[in-house]
């Protein structure tokens, strides 16, 4: 199902036939099959499908963790299909916070140095300045205090919040989130869906792939995934021209 | 505040203290061994030329009829000529134990120790001996059974004995310097004494010198200079009415040991460069396997905006840290162990040990090493593990490992008759096979080296077998003067256990070079023609034989040294002063270059050169039974000294055949030690190789272990598990091992043999080095696979299953 464009704005992603095939042993299995997406700034999308539906590998593309097979992909106005692997790297680190459903902290550093990393990485460190900004992140997040444990030392819903503290530590238009609810309770998912959403409130876009359907109904906009397309797609058009994306394909 | 980065490098380290010890290990034990290996390469070198320099040896040595301070004075003008001093010299015997007699060679040197060439380290005692005192070389104290403060007898060539008081002990750098062959090691006890003591021994013309050192202005080192200089001293010696017997010269900085060093020194290096290799092996192995536990890590970075380089990096710094820790470890290591080690070696050697000391430059190998070359050798793994992907690293799948599976990886599943806990075993085996590979490599190289050892040991005893072949005779009898053969035979035919006597003429002679002047000493032996005692390897050409007039046999040793001088060719000698032809015959093999020049004629031709009668001084003996030990050897010597005295024939020496072999394979013995030492270096990197590879193997299987543990395996059947594995590596690696000794026997053997002798070796291989690595390596393997079989064990099932 193609998604509709809104003709006054550009939007912040935009897929174009995306095809990803895996050479899973002597049968390729093809895991995206053409799919067309937009997505538009300060939107929060929730992506849903069942197991193997195409979802982590539609959101691997997005963040440029993957590469497509055909296709292109264009990410506030980086083409992703173009970049090599250091290239997407160094984009995705600047442009695109990315949480995991495993959070993915690195075990030997404290939560305040999981949280500066990406800045040592990809952005600009200053030694104070961004140590500052990681315990004001912290704090957004409710974690200050916890600032030099080892994830080890928190609980799960609290590694999430690390985790997603950490992705905004360049401070990216972008948030990618791949079941980032999906090994916590529910107290803590509510906690976490809350974080996103005062996010999209502050202007970021939110890209969440989820299982549960109470958080995927409270996003602004739906996205459902079968056999690696796009089936259903809540999102309202203002116009609608089935010609232009005609024209895009 | 430090970077996350370098937290993260640090955190790593620290986090995980068991695996990074194990690298660390893995790099120590290699800059150990080079540690140890280039202190002792440079402390050797060092000291052996510099201590050498240092007793400044003569460049060149006279032995002439007697002559008196006024023509030493008078030589001291002569041109090139920088010091000159007269020097005494004799034979004579000493009374080690009670009837037994070994030779002495005495020095005479002056009382209030003017001596400028030569000089002598006192090491003990008093230095220079008074009256009726004698001062002992140290290399062969033992010998002589005495201690300072206590009286030796003495026994001169004319049958007197006479008691000298040992005052002192010396190292005299110069022992064996003029001698031909392994000098050193040949050289009977060195003992000095002064001029009157001299006098008091009744010795002809005691206040006459009979040898001539010279150093000379300039090069010492520019052999044709010295002989330049050596041959106007002759002259102006010769003018002056002296009587010149031998000329020999002698760079400053040539010590006699120098090629047995420079042997050394090869085995060094090449051992070095093994040990570098097998390091560097065990670096890879265990880099990729903490790069393959760390894939998932290098996914994150990379999701958080990592490239490529930045990872590199991240790993690279890691190692430098292991390697910086490592090369601090080693250092200090190597120092103590590299120069406890030197110590007996310089004895042996007999080198001026300056003692331990500061060796900037190893320190700066180590650090340098220890920075770079596990850098290099883990660069493969991380440039690889750098590349994954980041969904691949995410998911822990490889696309590139999927569904595939080998003709060994079938043929191993197809295994049947095994129990299942062997099969795991065998299956687990062959598993990683990069690592397998690895680990095998480092561990049969080890082996390799350590069995080769051995082989190189036997091969040095057939070098001493090969010289004993023209040194037969149970009993070596040298008279105090010639005497009548036809009389000698009569006096021993008749002695219980004699079987058979040769006499032997022996003489020293010069060569004289085609523009007449006068070369190299040449040692001639002469047998009878007919000489049951020599069994010749030759070369070219043939042996003397029955009707040859003047014919003369060379050893191969020419043959380097003169390469246009070919059989047919005519050798001028100078014997007795006088200048004679030879016809050359042929090659014979005897030793190498390390045996200096050495022909044999027939006792026949150089009596006829010479022009003396039916005399000779030198008898060989042959006992009636067969192979006789060094016992009987020494029963039948003692007879035959017994029954000389008993005619009133004086003797001068009575040497065993088994003291001849037994004093040139000393020299051996130390080098085959000091390279087990070195190949047990080697074992250790290998055996350190397994142990590693069987930690990351379980390390790797934990979750499986738990799996294995939650339904039922009993920690006996973990244990056993493991341990098999661990042996069976080791069991592999022991054929490869012994298939690889056979080459690496030969070059480290070429090696030795090329330094010593100047040709390849005759190798020769024992069982013993094959047998005892096959046992070291399965104790090796079982101890390497113990502790990881024991830590799997203590595990709890949920501590495995929850293992990352």
């Amino acid at each position: 199902m193609d998604s509709p464009a809104l003709p006054d704005r550009q939007p912040i992603i935009r897929a174009r036939q995306v095809v990803k095939v895996y050479p899973a042993g002597g049968r390729p299995v093809q895991a995206l099959k053409g799919v067309n997406l937009d997505v538009y700034a300060g939107e929060f999308v929730a992506i849903q499908g069942k197991s193997g539906a195409g979802k982590t590998t539609l959101v691997q593309i997005l963040t440029g963790v993957d590469r497509l097979t055909g296709g292109e992909v264009w990410v506030d106005g980086a083409a992703l299909h173009r970049f090599d692997e250091n290239q997407l790297a160094f984009w995705r680190g600047r442009n695109v916070g990315v949480i995991f459903q495993s959070f993915y902290l690195m075990p030997t550093l404290s939560i305040l140095d999981n949280v500066v990393l990406p800045i040592d990485l990809c952005g600009d460190y200053h030694p104070r300045r961004s140590r500052e900004l990681a315990l004001e992140l912290l704090r957004q997040v409710g974690l200050e205090e916890h600032a030099y444990k080892l994830p080890s030392q928190i609980s799960g819903g609290q590694q999430q919040r690390v985790a997603i503290a950490r992705a905004l530590a360049n401070d990216p238009p972008l948030i990618i989130a791949d079941e980032p609810t999906g090994r916590l309770d529910s107290v803590n998912a509510e906690n976490i869906f809350q974080i996103f959403q005062s996010l999209v409130n502050g202007g970021k876009t939110v890209l969440m792939v989820t299982h549960d359907e109470g958080l995927a109904s409270r996003a602004s906009r739906r996205l459902i995934l079968a056999d690696g397309e796009i089936v259903a797609d809540d999102f309202v058009p203002i116009s609608v021209s089935e010609a232009t994306n005609k024209t895009d394909d | 505040m430090v970077r996350p980065r370098v937290r993260k490098i640090l955190a790593d380290l620290w986090g995980n203290r068991m695996r990074s010890l194990l690298v660390i290990a893995s790099i120590t034990v290699g800059l150990f061994a080079i540690g140890v290996i280039a202190t002792l390469h440079r402390v050797m070198t060092e000291d052996l030329r510099l201590g050498y320099a240092a007793a400044n040896p003569p460049n060149i040595r006279i032995v002439a009829a007697p002559f008196d301070q006024g023509l030493v004075d008078h030589l001291k003008k002569v041109e090139g000529v920088r010091q000159a001093e007269g020097l005494r010299g004799f034979d004579a015997r000493l009374e080690s134990r009670p009837g037994e007699w070994i030779g002495i060679e005495f020095k005479a040197v002056p009382q209030d120790e003017t001596r400028q060439i030569a000089q002598v380290r006192l090491v003990e005692g008093k230095w220079p001996p008074g009256d009726r005192e004698v001062v002992i070389e140290q290399y062969k104290i033992a010998d002589v059974n005495a201690q300072i403060g206590e009286w030796i007898t003495i026994e001169l060539p004319s049958g007197k004995r006479r008691p000298l008081k040992v005052v002192g002990v010396v190292s005299d750098q110069t022992v064996g310097a003029f001698a031909s062959g392994p000098g050193f090691f040949l050289a009977p006890v060195q003992g000095y004494v002064n001029q009157e003591t001299v006098e008091w021994l009744q010795q002809d013309l005691p206040y006459t010198y009979n040898m001539l050192y010279i150093t000379v202005d300039g090069d010492s080192n520019d052999e044709t200079r010295l002989w330049e200089v050596a041959n106007r001293v002759r002259d102006e010696m010769e003018h002056a009415g002296g009587t010149v017997i031998n000329i020999a010269v002698r760079g400053s900085y040539d010590h006699p040991n120098r090629r047995y060093l420079e042997a050394l020194a090869i085995v060094l290096v090449l051992l070095g460069f093994l040990i570098v290799f097998l390091s560097g092996f065990l670096i890879t192995n265990t880099m990729q396997a903490i790069i393959q536990q760390q894939i998932q890590q290098i996914g994150i970075l990379k999701t958080l905006g990592s490239r490529r380089y930045q990872i590199i990096l991240l790993y690279m710094g890691l190692i430098l840290v292991f390697g910086a820790i490592a090369a601090l470890t080693a250092a200090p290591l190597a120092y103590r162990v590299a120069f406890q080690r030197v110590v007996p070696l310089a004895k042996t050697i007999n080198m001026a040990y300056r003692g331990p000391r500061f060796l900037p430059h190893v320190i700066l190998l180590q650090v340098g090493m220890g920075l770079l070359v596990p850098q290099l050798a883990a660069l493969a793994p991380i440039l690889q593990g750098s590349r994954i992907s980041v969904r691949e690293a995410l998911s822990g799948v490889r696309e590139s490992q999927q569904g595939r599976r080998g003709w060994f990886d079938r043929m191993i599943l197809r295994l049947r008759g095994f129990s299942r806990p062997t099969l795991i075993s065998i299956r687990n085996t062959f598993r990683r096979k990069g690592r397998l590979l690895l680990t095998l490599t480092t561990l049969s190289l080890g082996g390799a080296i350590f069995i080769a050892t051995f082989n190189v040991q036997v091969s040095m005893d057939r070098y001493v077998d090969m010289v004993s072949r023209y040194f037969l005779a149970d009993v070596n009898l040298t008279l105090a003067r010639p005497e009548r053969v036809l009389e000698i035979n009569q006096v021993l035919s008749d002695l219980p256990g004699v079987a058979y006597v040769e006499a032997w003429g022996t003489a020293r002679s010069e060569m004289i070079l085609p523009d007449g002047a006068t070369g190299e000493n040449v040692q001639l032996l002469a047998p009878p023609v007919d000489s049951r005692l020599v069994d010749p390897v030759m070369i070219e050409g043939r042996w003397v034989k029955s009707g040859d007039q003047n014919a003369i046999v060379l050893n191969e040793r020419f043959m380097s040294d003169f390469p246009n001088l070919r059989v047919g060719d005519v050798l001028r000698l100078r014997l007795n002063g006088k200048e004679t032809d030879w016809i050359i015959v042929g090659y014979f093999q005897l030793a190498g270059r390390s045996s200096g020049l050495l022909a044999y004629t027939s006792r026949e031709s150089l009596l006829r050169v010479i022009n003396q009668p039916d005399k000779a001084m030198t008898y060989r003996i042959v006992a009636e039974g067969k192979d006789l030990s060094k016992e009987e050897q020494e029963a039948l010597g003692r007879a035959i000294e017994a029954r000389m005295a008993a005619r009133g024939i004086r003797v001068l020496d009575v040497t065993t055949g088994s003291y001849l072999s037994s004093s040139a394979a000393q020299g051996f013995a130390a080098l085959t030690g000091f390279l087990l030492f070195l190949a047990s270096l080697t074992a250790l990197v290998g055996s350190i190789g397994l142990t590693g590879a069987m930690s990351l193997n379980v390390m790797e299987r934990t979750r499986e272990i738990g799996i294995l543990r939650a339904i039922g395996a009993t920690n006996r059947i973990l244990l056993k598990l493991i341990l098999t594995e661990g042996m069976l590596i080791g069991f592999l690696s022991w054929i490869i091992a012994v298939l690889a000794a056979f080459p690496i026997s030969k070059l480290l053997s070429d090696s030795i043999s090329q330094a010593l002798f100047g040709n390849p070796s005759t190798l020769a291989y024992t069982p013993t080095g094959f047998l005892l690595w096959l046992g070291a390596v399965l104790i090796l393997s079982a101890l390497a696979s113990i502790l990881p079989a024991r830590n799997a064990a203590r595990l709890t099932i949920r501590e495995v299953l929850a293992y990352e």
